[in-house]
Parts: structure tokens; C-alpha cells; sequence
């Protein structure tokens, strides 16, 4: 079932993966394939290592074995990251939002856009553009602290899907949400991804949330996918 | 009672309570009356009346501006070079793979224990032996150094906290776009900016309130100007008056600092995992260079100077027992200073940590904060404005006195580091206490005072060491033939020998540092023992 995928036209490619901790496996042969434009669920209870496994494939952890492809290249292989996150062209939403407190929600967005070197002028229309799109325009010039938890999870989504990534990864994005709003933005993150045809994994303890999205739903317990 | 707890949610309400109130009233009253008293006797004239006299006559000095300017030199100078050498040494501790952090950190923690005139005293002894010109071991850029020197820690502490609470996801959403030393640049550094500014601005307010090595390296600043109009000119009035602006810079710099605290709590919040981190690689050296450096210059080379002038360990026994009343003195009001100020520390501590309205908690820091930067001199005047009439001469001349000052000076900075202790307990803790039916009192004393264990033992801690380097307001108040440590120290400098001296201040670090080193024991301990 952990057999490496022989599917090698994928987007995201993941290859016999395994991450421990302290001698713990907290990710354990992994392999796992995306096409290009599909989304897929990681399904699992919290500490089964669905957040380690979207880590790795971002680039903020270093795999003790196995590799991972990107669009044909390897990233990352045992023990080292061949390509730095920055480098991956990766759009992530964390769990916490993490959007930065200092700056305002243009900042946050400017940010991403100004790191891969894009003129001035560009940026701005990108800005605006990307807000729109996840009906967030209302709120650029605020900063992150004066706006509610669904909109701030619109900003963190904007912040993601600024610089075109070519992989869109959600960590539990909607795990402090109400059911309603819940509910509302999981639609519009649909919408969004068919619209975009934006390759996605995203990560949810929620079956129903995860069945909503996608019928690629992975089950994922203590380190392992145990059903496909 | 329950029906009420079924439909709001329970919040213990310490201003409602009466202990409460009582302990604001009296922490308050105890703490910010010398500083009143200063700033209202300013405009009182010679002969009673309501005046601007003793202002008149100041302005009139033409000293006066370099008084101001002196200080506000030594303060910003001191509390840039804090920042130079913390803020640096605190992002090796918070966030590098520089080996043997426990050890560097309690190491370089050493200067923050050591009064700082001590340091002044092993310079100046230093610069005597190796024929350094007066007029460089006497100077402005002297004191600037020194008092740099022995406030860095903090600057280095702050930082590393600062370093520590990012919350890591903040970085790896920018390393997921940008290289590391742009997300170095652009988000780590601007989120722990505040908390160095922060730092920066204590270290600003502790230079200009420092009276012990402006004293001794003969730089005139207003804390020297206080102390010789009171002490030798016995001018009261101008004593007063010249306490005022030095509370108004002290004030502002208390407000800037209150601000950035309260901004850095915003930003920063805990994390398990280590964002950012610095792989030092081969510049390993080079971080190593620098802490080495740093412990030299702050600790090593002053205890040399002061040992190699000591001379002999017999000289030091010599020395303690000829002052053995002055560290038993110290050691016993430092005690009491502490065990009180802790006391009165604990209820305006609690309202703080408990108080629904920003605003409130905002001025309550800000009160703490100025009045832990209000100087010694200040202090010791305006307790002598307060309590020497008749009616509280029992106080006045014995060592009470001397508790009040530590009481004064040093309860704020428990009531700060208490009060930061408090916001960290869960307040589902009391929640639970009183829906099981306990009363506040209670709940206070069984369940936050049991869990506040450690804050406890820091803020005793902390006012312990302040008060037993205290000079600035012991040097006024203290009763004949009642000297602590510090007063002994600073008196006999100009009248017995140097070696005497150094043997003393050489006891002095050894009290002082012993409680870290204590520390440090303890924490190796339970560290092998995990």
C-alpha cells in the first residue's frame, strides 16, 4: 500500500517519505501523487502527521528518507532540501493564519510579491486583483488585528494565492471557523480552486469538511496513509 | 449565586473587593508619595507661600543646561550601547546553535547583580594602576561605558524572550517566499523591535536615575545635583526643584516604554517550535568571540581589578568583619524590603491581571514603570520631606526608614514581574475555584498564590538584589550608625585605603552573585535530573 506511486506525471510527487522526531516516526513511507489541478484531503486525527507531511512537501522540514518531486524536479531528498521553501513556489495557509501583525493586508500581500522581485506598478494591480478575487478588497489598508477570524481567512487564502503558486497547501484553515462560516468559505474555496484549476492539498480532522471538497480524501494515521 | 454563574460567565472582580482596593490604596500611597511630595514642595517657597522660586533661581544657572544635557547623554548613550552588546547576544541565546547557552546566559547575567558603582569603582581602580590619564577615568564617556556595561543584560534578556515568542509560523509564511535573511529583515526583527525599544528605554531611565557612578566619576547630572543641594548645600527647595525635570524625562521615557510593552504583548505570542533559526556554521568563532568578550569586559577584568587590588584573602576577611554590621544590616533590610515589597506588590499586582479594561491595565504599567524609575535621590529627599516631623520620628530614625526606601524604590518592579506572573495562570483556575464554592479569598490564597510559586520567588529575588546595591536614596535616609553595605562602601572611598575598598566591593559581588549562583545550581540539578 506504501509502495512507491509508479504515476510520475504528477504535480507533487512524494516517494517512500519518512520524518522522525526524537527516534518517533512522525511520518513513515510516505508516498503519495497529485496530479496537476486536482485537490486532495490529508484526513486524520491531530499528531497522525498530516501537518509533518505538509511540511515537508513545503520545505520547512528536511526528510530523513525518501524524496519529493515538484513538477518533475526533487526538491527534497534524504536528509537534505535540494530547492529552499522560497524556491518551490508554494502558496501555504497555516493553521494559526499566520499573517504578519506588523503589516498591513496589502504588506502581507506585498510581501510575497516583492521577495520574487516584481516591479512596483505590478504589484499593486496583483494586490487588488488577488483581494477581489477572495472578496477581501474591503480590508486593504487594515491591519490584521482589526479584522474578524473570516476575514482574516480570507487575507491568509489572498496572501497564498498572490505570487501564482503552482501548489496551494491548507493546514486546518478552517479548524476555529463556526459551522456557517465553515461552510460558506469551503464553497468559495471550491469555486476558487475549479476557477484556478490550482493543484491543492488540504489538510482536515473533518470528514464532512474534507468529503465537501474533494472525493480524493487520504486517511492518514500515526505517520502512515491507510486508505486511499 | 449559582443561578448568576449559569447565565455570565464568572470573572473574579478584584476592584469590587474591598482587600483589593485597600492594597492599591496602600501600595500607591507608600510608593508614589515621596515623588508627590517632591513635585509639591518644588513650588512652596522659603517662607511657606505658593512660589516658583527655587525654578527661578535653577533657570537662572546657566548649569542647569548642562545638567539636562549631561543626562540625557548618559542615558542615551548607556542605553545605545545596552543595545549594541544585548540585542546582538540575545538572538545567539534566542535563536542560534551557539553551544553552552544556560552557562553564557547566567554568565552574562552577572553585571545586572552587581551594583553598578562597583564596576565604576573597579574601573577607576583599574585606570589608577595602569596610570590612566584623570581626566579619561573621571568622564562623562566613562559612566557611559560602565552604565552600558551593567544594563546590557537586559537589553540581552529582552531580546532573547522577544526572539523566543515569535510565533514560528510567522517566519516559515515568509521563508515559504523569501530568503532567510530578508525574513530576518523584514518580519523577525520589526517583530522584536518593540521589545528591545522597550528594553532600551528601561536601560535609559535606569542611567538617568543611576546616582552611584556619576557620583563617583564626578560627571554632574541632575540624581548628583539632588543629592549634593540636600546633603552639603542642605537646600531643600532646590533639591525639590531639581528633582521635577528629572521626573518629567522619566515620566516620558516610562510612557514610550509602557507603549512598546504593551504592542510587543500584542505581536508576540508563544510557540512551540523555533522559527527562524541562525546556523552560525563557521562563524561559530566569531559568536564565540563575542560572548567571551562581552563576559570579559563586564565581569572578569572588573573582579580582576578588584581582587588584584584586594590583594589577599586576608585582607578580604578583614575587611568583612570590619563591616560586618553594614553586610548584616544589608543583608537583613535588603530581607525585609523584599519580603514587604512583595507583600505589597501581590493585590495591585492582581488587578492588574485581572482588569477587563485595556485602558486600566495600561495605566496601571504605566504606573509601575514610572514609579520604579522615579532615582534614589528623589526618593531619599522626598521621604525626608515626608516622614521627619515629630510625629513619625520613631520611623525616621531607625532602619525603618531604610525599608521604606527599598519599599518605595523597589515594589513596582514586583508588582511588574507579579503581575506578568498572573497573566500567564489560566483564570479557569479560580473559575473552578468558585463554582466549587470558594470564596475570593480563597481562591486567592489556595489556588493563584500556590501556582504564582516561581513569580514569588523571582520578584523576592529581583527587590533583594536591587535593594542590597541600593545607594541613591539609602545615602540620605540612613540613620547615623546605621550604614548599609553600598553607604559604607561609597563613604570609605575617600577615606580609607584602596585595597580596603576593593576588598569590600569584592564582598559586595559576592553576595549578590551567590543567589544566581544558587540558581544556576539548582537548575543543573533539576536538569539532570530530567
Amino acid at each position: 500500500m506504501n509502495a512507491v506511486n509508479p504515476m510520475r506525471n504528477g504535480l507533487l510527487e512524494l516517494a517512500a517519505v519518512t520524518k522522525r522526531f526524537a527516534g518517533r516516526a512522525a511520518v513513515e513511507n510516505v508516498s503519495l501523487t497529485v496530479a496537476a489541478g486536482e485537490i486532495i484531503a490529508l484526513l486524520g486525527a491531530s499528531g497522525c502527521g498530516k501537518t509533518t507531511t505538509l511540511r515537508l512537501i513545503a520545505g520547512l522540514e528536511t526528510p530523513d528518507a525518501g524524496e519529493i518531486r515538484l513538477g518533475g524536479e526533487r526538491v527534497a531528498a534524504a536528509q537534505q532540501n535540494i530547492v529552499p521553501p522560497h524556491q518551490r513556489g508554494i502558496g501555504f495557509v497555516f493553521q494559526d493564519l499566520a499573517l504578519w501583525p506588523h503589516l498591513t493586508v496589502e504588506g502581507n500581500l506585498d510581501f510575497v510579491l516583492a521577495s520574487g522581485h516584481m516591479p512596483k506598478r505590478e504589484r499593486k494591480a496583483r494586490i487588488t486583483e488577488t483581494l477581489r478575487m477572495v472578496r477581501a478588497e474591503a480590508f486593504i489598508h487594515r491591519s490584521p488585528a482589526q479584522l474578524s477570524g473570516g476575514e482574516q481567512q480570507r487575507v491568509a487564502l489572498a496572501r497564498a494565492l498572490v505570487g501564482h503558486p503552482r501548489l496551494l497547501l491548507l493546514d486546518e484553515p478552517m479548524a476555529h471557523l463556526d459551522a456557517h462560516l465553515k461552510a460558506e468559505l469551503l464553497g468559495e474555496l471550491q469555486a476558487l480552486q475549479q476557477r484556478l484549476q490550482l493543484t491543492t492539498v488540504y489538510i482536515t480532522h473533518d470528514r464532512a469538511e474534507a468529503e465537501r471538497l474533494t472525493p480524493r480524501i487520504m486517511l492518514m494515521e500515526a505517520g502512515r496513509i491507510t486508505s486511499h | 449565586m449559582n443561578s448568576a454563574l449559569n447565565h455570565k460567565r464568572f470573572r473574579p472582580r478584584p476592584l469590587h473587593t474591598a482587600a483589593c482596593w485597600l492594597g492599591i490604596v496602600l501600595f500607591f500611597a507608600l510608593c508614589a508619595s515621596p515623588a508627590i511630595s517632591m513635585f509639591g514642595l518644588s513650588f512652596i517657597s522659603d517662607d511657606g507661600g505658593l512660589s516658583f522660586a527655587h525654578y527661578r533661581r535653577l533657570l537662572a544657572e546657566p548649569r542647569q543646561q548642562s545638567l539636562l544635557l549631561n543626562s540625557v547623554l548618559l542615558g542615551t548613550g548607556a542605553s545605545t550601547l545596552a543595545i549594541l552588546l544585548g540585542a546582538p547576544l540575545g538572538l545567539l541565546l534566542g535563536r542560534s546553535d551557539v553551544r553552552g547557552k544556560t552557562w553564557w546566559r547566567l554568565a552574562l547575567v552577572v553585571p545586572l547583580v552587581v551594583p553598578p558603582y562597583v564596576l565604576a569603582l573597579a574601573w577607576t581602580q583599574w585606570a589608577g594602576a595602569t596610570g590612566l590619564p584623570a581626566e579619561w577615568t573621571y568622564s562623562l564617556t566613562s559612566a557611559v561605558c560602565i552604565l552600558g556595561l551593567s544594563f546590557y543584560p537586559l537589553v540581552m534578556l529582552a531580546t532573547e524572550a522577544a526572539a523566543r515568542r515569535v510565533q514560528a509560523s510567522l517566519e516559515e509564511a515568509a521563508l515559504l517566499v523569501a530568503a532567510p535573511s530578508r525574513v530576518a529583515i523584514k518580519i523577525t526583527l520589526p517583530l522584536i523591535a518593540p521589545a528591545i525599544a522597550a528594553a532600551a528605554l528601561v536601560v535609559f531611565v535606569l542611567a538617568l536615575a543611576e546616582f552611584g557612578v556619576p557620583g563617583l566619576l564626578r560627571v554632574n547630572v541632575f540624581t548628583t545635583d539632588v543629592f549634593t543641594a540636600f546633603a552639603a548645600l542642605y537646600d531643600f527647595g532646590a533639591a525639590t526643584a531639581l528633582s521635577v525635570p528629572l521626573l518629567l524625562v522619566t515620566l516620558l521615557a516610562a510612557v514610550l516604554a509602557a507603549r512598546l510593552t504593551g504592542e510587543a504583548r500584542l505581536t508576540a505570542r508563544q510557540s512551540g517550535r523555533a522559527g527562524l533559526a541562525l546556523h552560525l556554521g563557521g562563524w561559530r568563532i566569531v559568536a564565540d568571540g563575542l560572548l567571551l568578550f562581552v563576559l570579559l569586559v563586564s565581569v572578569c577584568l572588573p573582579l580582576l581589578a578588584l581582587a588584584r587590588e584586594a590583594a589577599s584573602l586576608s585582607r578580604l576577611v578583614a575587611a568583612f568583619k570590619d563591616s560586618g554590621d553594614a553586610v548584616l544590616n544589608s543583608l537583613a533590610w535588603s530581607s525585609a524590603g523584599a519580603t514587604l515589597a512583595v507583600t505589597l506588590a501581590l493585590l495591585p499586582a492582581y488587578a492588574r491581571a485581572r482588569m477587563k479594561s485595556q485602558r486600566a491595565a495600561q495605566l496601571f504599567d504605566l504606573l509601575f514603570i514610572t514609579l520604579f524609575a522615579v532615582p534614589g535621590t528623589v526618593v531619599g529627599v522626598g521621604l525626608i520631606g515626608l516622614w521627619n516631623r515629630p510625629g513619625t520620628a520613631a520611623i525616621y530614625t531607625s532602619p525603618l526608614i531604610i525599608v521604606l526606601a527599598y519599599l518605595t524604590r523597589f515594589a513596582p518592579v514586583a508588582a511588574l514581574l507579579l503581575a506578568a506572573g498572573m497573566r500567564q495562570m489560566p483564570i479557569s483556575l479560580e473559575e473552578a475555584a468558585a463554582v466549587s464554592g470558594a470564596s475570593w479569598w480563597r481562591s486567592f490564597t489556595r489556588i493563584v498564590l500556590p501556582n504564582l510559586k516561581s513569580s514569588l520567588a523571582a520578584a523576592w529575588a529581583v527587590v533583594f538584589i536591587f535593594a542590597f546595591g541600593e545607594i541613591g536614596a539609602t545615602i540620605l535616609v540612613a540613620p547615623p550608625g546605621e550604614a548599609t553595605l553600598p553607604v559604607r562602601l561609597y563613604t570609605l572611598i575617600a577615606n580609607t585605603s584602596a585595597s580596603n575598598v576593593a576588598a569590600l566591593a569584592l564582598t559586595q559581588v559576592l553576595i549578590a552573585v551567590l543567589p544566581l549562583a544558587l540558581f544556576a545550581a539548582f537548575t543543573h540539578g533539576k536538569e539532570r535530573a530530567q
